[in-house]
C-alpha cells in the first residue's frame, strides 16, 4: 500500500454503507462483517473519491474541525492504513485504475 | 479529534439498533417487487394477480428516498421477483446507492448467467423457501411439480458464485415433521436456515392460510425437540419466527439483530426502525402488520415514515404497558407479534390465543408448573364468574324463600 501524494483513495465499490446521523455503518458483502466510523471517519469516508489524496483529506479535515495540520495528516493516514488493511478502500494511481 | 473505525457484528449492531430505534430511522426496509409467483404455496397470504405494481421509475424513487432516509438493509422480495423483468435494473439501483442487499425468493428461475449477475449487483444474501427434503412434500406444497429439485438444484449455483444463502422453512401440517430434513440439508449445504411456524391469514384478512397452520399441540414433538432450542425464555418478545435456528458455525456475521437490547420493552422493531412496502407502493409497518400508513405515489417516504399517525400509534406501544399481556406471568416464553394480534385478536394491544397458548407449552416443556398465560387467568375468571352467579342467584333465592 502507498501512501504518498500521488496516492488517490477510492472507497471499495462492492461495499454497502450508510451514514446515519454522522456515524457511517460499512458492510464489506464477502465476509458480512460490520465496520463503523465516527463523525470525523465519517467525513473523512464522505470526502473519498478517488480523487484526492491522504494530504488533501488532511486539509479538509484542517477546514472543517478544530484540528492542527500534523494531527490532521496523522489521523487520516492512520484510518486510511486501517481500512485499507479491512479492504474498505483502495488506493489510485494518478494515472487512473485501482493498484492492486 | 479521532477517526475512529470500529468492526465486528454484534457490538456495531447493537449500537446501530439503538441509534435507529432512538431516533426511529427506517434501517430495514422490505420491498415486495411484486406479488405475482410462479407458486401456488397452499399457505401464502398473497393476492398473486397484478393490481398494478410500482413501475420501474417509481421503484427507483422510491429507493432513492430510502436511501436519504438512512436505510441500509433492503431485502426486495414478493412474489417471485425473478418475475419482474426490471429486477437488475433495480437492483442495479440499489447497489449505486450502497444498499446492503438481500432477496427472497423460490430460486426456481436462477441459472448461473442470473447468479454472476446477482454477484456483480453485490447481492449479499439470497434466502430461498425449501418445505422439505422430500420431493413429494415440497412439491404439494408449492403446487408446483418438480419444483424441490430446480430449487435445490440452484442453490450450489449461489454458493459458487459467492452469494450466501439462507433456507426458509415455514412449517404447516403438510410438511411438519420435514424440518429435520430440512436441516440436515442446511448442514450439508453449508448454510443457515430459519424454520418458522408463523402462518397468517391473508393480507385481506381473509384467514385461508390458517387452514394449514399445525395446532399448538401437534407442536409438541417440535417444541421439544433439544436440536431447535426451542424453549428456552426468549430475552424480549419480537415479531420474529416461533423458532429461529442458526448454528454458529454457520452464521453470518451480520445478524438479524433481532435481539438487541434496544427493543427491551417495544413489541417488535415495526415502525421504530423497519418497515414494510407493498409492490403497489403501501407503505405497512411490517408485512405481519397490514395497516396502510401511506402510500409512495402519493406521499414522500419521509413524511409517511416521521408523520402517519399509525405510525405514531404503533411507536407508543410498551410491552409493560399491554393491557393483559404485562401482567402475563410467561411473557419470557412468548412471541407476541402486534400484527398477528391484530389480524387473530381483533386488537393491536391484545393478547391472542396461538402466543399465549405457545408461550404456555413452552413454559411447560421449560419446567414451569402449571403455566397459564394472562389471557388463559382472566378467561377462566370470567368463565367461573359466568357459571358461578346463576348458582349464587339460585341459592339467593332459595335462602330468600325459606
Amino acid at each position: 500500500m502507498s501512501t504518498s501524494a500521488a496516492v488517490f483513495w477510492q472507497k471499495n465499490p462492492a461495499l454497502a454503507w450508510r451514514e446515519i446521523d454522522d456515524e457511517t455503518v460499512i458492510i464489506s458483502p464477502n465476509d458480512s462483517v460490520m465496520h463503523e466510523l465516527n463523525d470525523t471517519g465519517s467525513f473523512l469516508w464522505k470526502n473519498i473519491d478517488g480523487k484526492k489524496s491522504a494530504a488533501e483529506l488532511a486539509e479538509l479535515l484542517v477546514e472543517n474541525y478544530e484540528v492542527t495540520p500534523d494531527m490532521a495528516l496523522s489521523d487520516t493516514q492512520a484510518l486510511l492504513e486501517e481500512m485499507s488493511s479491512r479492504k474498505l478502500v483502495v488506493t489510485v494511481p494518478a494515472t487512473g485504475g485501482v493498484s492492486p | 479529534m479521532t477517526a475512529t473505525l470500529s468492526a465486528g457484528a454484534t457490538p456495531v449492531m447493537d449500537r446501530l439498533i439503538s441509534r435507529t430505534v432512538e431516533k426511529h430511522r427506517p434501517l430495514s426496509v422490505h420491498f415486495d417487487l411484486t406479488y405475482r409467483c410462479n407458486e401456488r404455496c397452499v399457505h401464502c397470504y398473497l393476492d398473486h394477480h397484478d393490481h398494478g405494481e410500482l413501475t420501474t421509475a417509481e421503484c427507483l424513487n422510491v429507493l432513492e428516498e430510502l436511501a436519504r432516509s438512512g436505510t441500509l438493509f433492503l431485502t426486495f422480495s414478493g412474489g417471485e421477483i425473478f418475475l419482474r423483468p426490471d429486477l437488475y435494473e433495480i437492483l442495479a439501483a440499489a447497489r449505486r446507492l450502497h444498499f446492503d442487499i438481500s432477496l427472497k425468493s423460490n430460486a426456481l428461475l436462477v441459472t448461473a448467467e442470473r447468479a454472476a449477475r446477482l454477484r456483480c449487483l453485490a447481492v449479499r444474501r439470497v434466502q430461498i423457501s425449501v418445505y422439505s427434503d422430500i420431493p413429494a412434500v415440497h412439491d404439494a406444497i408449492t403446487k408446483v411439480p418438480g419444483s424441490l429439485e430446480r430449487t435445490l438444484a440452484a442453490i450450489p449455483i449461489l454458493l459458487e458464485h459467492g452469494l450466501q444463502v439462507k433456507l426458509a422453512c415455514p412449517l404447516m401440517q403438510e410438511n411438519l415433521m420435514a424440518y429435520r430434513g430440512v436441516m440436515a440439508l442446511a448442514e450439508k449445504l453449508g448454510v443457515p436456515y430459519i424454520l418458522d411456524l408463523t402462518i397468517t391469514p391473508m393480507m385481506d384478512g381473509s384467514g385461508g392460510p390458517l387452514a394449514h397452520r399445525v395446532s399448538v399441540s401437534s407442536l409438541l414433538p417440535v417444541l421439544r425437540d433439544p436440536a431447535l432450542n426451542a424453549c428456552k425464555p426468549q430475552p424480549s418478545s419480537e415479531a420474529a419466527p416461533a423458532i429461529k435456528a442458526l448454528p454458529a458455525t454457520f452464521g453470518s456475521a451480520v445478524s438479524s439483530g433481532i435481539e438487541s437490547a434496544a427493543y427491551e420493552d417495544l413489541p417488535c422493531s415495526a415502525g421504530h426502525n423497519s418497515c414494510y412496502i407493498s409492490p403497489y407502493g403501501d407503505v405497512f409497518p411490517c408485512v405481519q402488520l397490514p395497516q396502510a400508513a401511506g402510500n409512495l405515489r402519493r406521499e414522500k417516504f419521509e413524511d409517511i415514515w416521521y408523520h402517519a399517525p399509525q405510525l405514531e400509534r404503533l411507536r407508543a406501544i410498551r410491552e409493560s404497558q399491554l393491557p393483559i399481556c404485562s401482567r402475563c406471568e410467561i411473557r419470557s416464553y412468548c412471541e407476541r407479534c402486534p400484527g398477528l394480534a391484530l389480524m387473530e385478536g381483533g386488537d393491536m394491544l391484545g393478547a391472542y390465543q396461538r402466543a399465549c397458548a405457545l408461550a404456555e407449552e413452552k413454559a411447560r416443556l421449560a419446567g414451569v408448573a402449571a403455566p397459564m398465560s394472562a389471557l388463559h387467568i382472566k378467561q377462566n375468571a370470567a368463565l367461573a364468574q359466568t357459571t358461578l352467579e346463576p348458582e349464587f342467584a339460585s341459592l339467593r333465592t332459595n335462602s330468600g324463600s325459606d
